[in-house]
């Protein structure tokens, strides 16, 4: 197991009258080079939870694991451990504050101590895997990009760490459907082509459902279920008690099931499921 | 983390004690006279009195004790510094005890102490008025206060309108300046070890951002008072029109005549 958390708890300003319990008691694992997504209505404690893996919140009951080994026993050098685990927090735009996109992008790697070439390839490795050009941007002022580049550049400086496993907290929120469409893609394609561990928490059940392998369910801070996305918006799945709402494709196929057509639930991108409605439409119509 | 929140100097607290009905200028009032009168005694006496007076108050308000005992840590090292000064640098009396140039003195001592209570009290007494009253009726209170200062063209709204909005954003740009901090630790950022000047350094990601954030902010707000055709005080009504009730003359009377009986009796 890469990371893994045993009867996790975390309440804010413990002892005061502003006291907030955001985390009850979650066990849950995530393997090395899988896709996960993790979700809930808001308030929910996906945040307060995704801070932990890389140890920027400390529990406040139970504890986290990091290939095994408790982060918090001393041993665990937690600069290290968040140089391996990045998350890229929401609207990381607000983070950057260099002069140009180069300095900012490679603040991260200088703080792991590179320099030089190297320094070089991990910007250019970083700008070009969100699909920046390195020699058109370095040079610019991270603030006058637009937003979903900002964001993009922000993005980059998480990767140019070289990460085994990115956080994605709410990465698309505000961004207009086509960028959000390419920025998922990129992430897609990280996690295929290098085998990165990708946690994404997200509202949107759409992309989540056809991107991740394995789904996280929380409410109130305590997580509910947890599978595949065709059990988890399957049509006997707990999902709609969570207040969340199930993708409309598989909402569509569900209702065609429950009137008897034969057809497959476990479907989440639209071209897929045009074939599976054409077929019926040939069994039943022609 | 913690620390972020353990400053709770100013932070209100929800409830329906008689302190918490007390209209905001009559409470300002009363504690602008509790003040005074804390300068001028000079008799412990007198200031058991207040001590007496301020836990009848403080329990008459069912604050939780641990949490307002918080709100009185951030001035424990006045306090502290306050009392170490005068034991050690006041003279006169008799001496206690003597190393070489270092002496303490009896007045040293009783000084010390005194200052201490006094300061304690002080503070004591401005948290059971900010815990129990909202930063809106704060304001208020303060553009009350300050009405008598208009004919010396002291902008009593501008100011109380200034405190309303910094008040409104501490805790805004507290959670920000939280919020940006993780985001920098989590790309390596360092705020603990090195020396004087790597620390200050190393405070330029974190700062940059929070300083463009309180401008945006402050654009942001800007343009929305515009668009509600805000414009300063003259004319100006209320949403909310305080009364003054019998109750509240009664309260600033009380605070009036505990003053004045401590101060002549104490004197
Ligand atoms: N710094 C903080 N101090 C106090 N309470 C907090 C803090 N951060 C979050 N909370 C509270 O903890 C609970 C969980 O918050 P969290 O941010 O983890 O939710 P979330 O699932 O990420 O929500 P969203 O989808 O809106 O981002 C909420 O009730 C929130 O008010
Ligand atoms: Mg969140």
């Amino acid at each position: 197991m890469l990371i893994e958390t045993r009867g996790l708890s975390h309440t804010y300003m413990p002892g005061t009258p502003f006291q907030v319990e955001a985390l009850k008691r979650v066990t849950m694992s995530i393997s090395a080079g899988e896709f996960v997504g993790i979700i809930g209505e808001t308030g929910s404690g996906k945040s307060t939870l995704v801070q932990h893996f890389n140890g920027l919140l400390k529990p406040t009951g139970g504890e986290v694991l990091f290939e095994g080994n408790n982060i918090w026993t001393g041993e665990m050098n937690l600069r290290g451990l968040r140089s391996r685990v990045a998350l890229l927090f929401q609207f990381p735009e607000h983070q950057l504050f260099e002069e140009t996109v180069f300095a900012d992008v490679s603040f991260g790697p200088r703080n792991l101590g590179l320099g030089g070439r190297e320094l070089d390839e991990r910007v250019r490795f970083g700008l070009e895997a969100m699909g920046l050009d390195f020699s058109a941007f370095k040079d610019r002022s991270p603030f006058q990009l637009s937003g979903g580049e900002k964001r993009r550049v922000a993005m980059a400086g998480i990767l140019a760490m070289r990460p085994q496993v990115v956080i994605l907290d709410e990465p698309t929120a505000g961004m207009d459907p086509r960028g959000r469409r390419q920025f998922m893609e990129q992430v897609s394609r990280l996690h295929r082509e290098e085998r990165l561990t990708v946690i994404l928490v997200t509202h949107n059940m759409e992309e989540v459902a056809r991107l991740a392998e394995r789904l996280f369910v929380f409410y109130h801070g305590e997580m509910l279920l947890q599978g595949r996305p065709a059990d988890v918006f399957g049509a006997d799945s707990l999902i709609k008690d969570t207040g969340l709402e199930i993708p409309p494709l598989s909402e569509l196929l569900q209702r065609l099931r429950r009137q008897g057509k034969g057809v497959r639930t476990d479907i989440f991108t639209v071209n897929e499921a045009a074939q599976e409605v054409l077929q019926l439409y040939r069994k039943e119509c022609v | 983390m913690s620390g972020m929140h353990s400053i709770t100097l100013g932070h209100y607290l929800p409830g329906n004690s008689l302190l918490h009905r007390f209209d905001p200028r009559a409470k300002l009032l009363s504690l602008l006279i509790i003040i005074t009168a804390l300068f001028l005694v000079n008799t412990f006496n007198g200031m058991l009195f207040f001590v007496f007076f301020l836990l009848v108050a403080f329990f008459s308000t069912n604050l939780p004790w641990r949490y307002f005992l918080r709100g009185l840590k951030p001035v424990l090292y006045i306090v502290f510094f306050t009392l170490v000064i005068h034991v050690l640098f006041t003279k006169g009396g008799q001496v206690f005890w003597r190393f070489g140039m270092l002496t303490i003195e009896e007045r040293g001592v009783y000084l010390g102490l005194f200052m201490t209570l006094r300061l304690i009290l002080l503070v004591i007494a401005t948290l059971l008025v900010t815990l129990t009253t909202t930063p809106i009726a704060f304001a208020d209170g303060i553009e009350f206060l300050l009405r008598p200062l208009r004919f010396l063209k002291v902008p009593g709204h501008e100011i109380a309108m200034m405190m309303t909005i910094a008040l409104r954003f501490i805790p805004t740009l507290m959670e920000e300046s939280d919020k940006i901090r993780k985001a920098q630790m989590a790309r390596g950022a360092d705020f603990e070890s090195g020396n004087v000047f790597r620390r200050a350094h190393s405070l330029v990601p974190l700062l940059v951002p929070l300083f463009v954030s309180a401008f945006r902010r402050a654009d942001d707000l800007a343009v929305a008072m515009e668009s509600r055709c805000y414009h300063g005080g003259e004319n100006r009504t209320k949403m909310r029109q305080q009364q003054i009730t019998a109750l509240d003359y009664l309260g600033v009377l009380t605070a009036c005549g505990i003053a004045v009986a401590i101060v002549f009796t104490g004197v």
